[in-house]
């Protein structure tokens, strides 16, 4: 799995939860909460990304995420296992 | 084949709330995050209740339709809290003292966040299946408040107050377990489990909260599909849309219902977005109804959904539940049971709903003053009595009778009935 992969499904998942956002505008460096998106609206869009994926990872692991960038690499470093 | 589950069963929901929206305006929060947390209103302790007057006013209307006989039959009294006011002295003492139940009775008080419900219920029921004692009830009451909000400066102490302030509500729900299960007769055995330790969200310090929202609901959504795996594997050919005819969920919000619902549906029966709508309409959304009303009140919400589904749904023949019970930290249990029209007659007679809308609203100052006066019975507080002229509007809009706290005295709590 390929880090572009990863970034296309969290666009698209990102598409789907929050439509107003530009999601080629995104940069790895940019936080959801920033994009407007809420709890619920974070956890989903993190849920819907790892089904697209395929992969299951502990919720304390993807807690560590600051920002989309942490989030891609977490998803990329378990892919790759 | 002995039976077992809630024989009665009834829901105290406090003397005062606040409007949800009314208060994200106030605190000028965006109103769009408000609708996806589907909360109208929520209850609000006053100065005068703390956990063990919504115990007593939740227990109270049962026992009274007790014979002498059967109130001498309950032999386990578990009181269920996070909010508790002692270390060493639970506040199931002083409920059984106001409920005046039998001294041959055990009694202790269960801490799971909000699974300690679930955990009594399950617990009563053991003693019940046992049959060590025939004929032997428990009474398992769930009971918390949410009477702060304190923000700290660490990390672990900034959650997401903007879902966490108009959620968090105050109320108790008591249930009488018995082998005589006219409510809620519990499938035997039909249990799932999933557990791990987790720093989601915990009470570390007295009367705060702390935590981590995010974390809190993956951990709740992952515990779903757990704690429902492990119940296949127990309940042959279970199925999570046919299975079940309804279904409650633990309701820190119903926003969190309705994603965990939604995500459920679509892993485990790749479902498109109209027919997941359908089904939460169908199924779920009976149960929100009271807890959209007082707000999450811990151990006790899943049993206040489970209430808002038996008085509101349709139900005409026996009709199967599936129940989902989180707890943070964390502990996690999907079980199921049934319920009939006579579990709706016989709740419907304690008029849970008319005693929400006979319930003060309190206007925002006086919501921000009973915040900011919360002082006066803080955990640890050794005396004080309690101002009964403060909000006596709303002390009169609870049961016609009606347990207030009174006075601390050398830490001994005393409580007088209105």
């Amino acid at each position: 799995m390929t880090e572009e992969i990863i970034w296309n499904e969290v666009r698209k998942n990102i598409a789907e939860i929050l439509p107003s956002v530009d999601v080629n505008g995104i940069k790895s460096n940019d936080r959801l909460v920033d994009l407007g998106a809420n709890s619920v609206d974070r956890v989903e869009i993190v849920t819907l990304t790892l089904e697209g994926l395929n992969l299951t990872i502990p919720p304390h692991e993807l807690a560590k995420a600051n920002n989309l960038g942490d989030l891609v690499e977490i998803l990329l470093k378990k892919a790759s296992l | 084949m002995v039976q077992v589950g809630i024989e009665a069963m009834n829901v105290f929901g406090g003397s005062a709330y606040v409007d949800v929206m009314e208060l994200a305006e106030y605190r000028k929060l965006d109103l769009q995050r408000f609708n996806n947390l589907m909360m109208k209103e929520k209850t609000v302790a006053l100065p005068c209740e703390d956990p063990v007057t919504f115990a007593v006013n939740a227990a109270k209307p049962i026992l009274d339709s007790l014979s002498e006989d059967e109130r001498s039959k309950i032999e386990l009294l578990i009181t269920c809290t996070e909010s508790g006011i002692d270390f060493g002295k639970s506040l199931s003492t002083y409920v059984h003292d106001y409920l005046k139940l039998s001294r041959n009775c055990r009694l202790f008080e269960i801490k799971q966040a909000c699974y300690s419900g679930t955990a009594g219920l399950q617990m009563a029921s053991g003693l019940v299946l046992s049959q060590l004692s025939p004929g032997a009830k428990a009474l398992v009451i769930s009971t918390d408040i949410s009477r702060f909000l304190l923000i700290g400066d660490s990390d672990a102490m900034s959650m997401d107050w903007s879902f966490a302030e108009p959620s968090g509500g105050a109320g108790a729900v008591a249930m009488l377990i018995s082998d005589n299960p006219r409510i809620f007769q519990i499938d035997r055995g039909a249990s799932g489990y999933y557990t791990y330790e987790v720093m989601d969200t915990c009470r570390p310090v007295p009367d705060s909260e702390a935590g981590d929202a995010d974390l809190s609901l993956m951990s709740y959504l992952d515990c779903c599909q757990n704690s429902f795996n492990h119940y296949q594997k127990r309940v042959e050919g279970a199925d999570f849309l046919k299975t079940f005819d309804f279904l409650a969920f633990h309701t820190p919000f119903g926003g969190m219902v309705k994603g965990a619902h939604r995500t459920m549906l679509r892993r485990l029966h790749r479902m498109n977005p109209a027919a997941i709508e359908e089904d939460f309409e169908r199924r779920v959304s009976d149960s929100l109804i009271f807890c959209q009303r007082v707000g999450n009140i811990m151990g006790g919400t899943l049993f206040l959904a489970l209430a808002s589904l038996i008085d509101k749904a349709s139900i005409k023949e026996p009709k199967r539940v599936g129940c989902f019970s989180y707890g943070s930290g964390c502990a996690s249990e999907f079980f199921s049971g049934v319920i009939t029209s006579e579990s709706q007659k016989e709740l419907k007679q304690l008029n849970i709903e008319g005693h929400l809308n006979q319930r003060y609203k309190l206007s925002m100052k006086e919501y921000t003053q009973l915040l900011e006066g919360s002082s006066a019975v803080k955990f640890g507080t050794r005396s004080a009595v309690i101002d009964p002229e403060m909000l006596a509007a709303a002390r009169s809009r609870g049961l016609d009778k009606c347990l207030f706290l009174k006075e601390i005295n050398e830490f001994h709590r005393r409580y007088e009935w209105s």
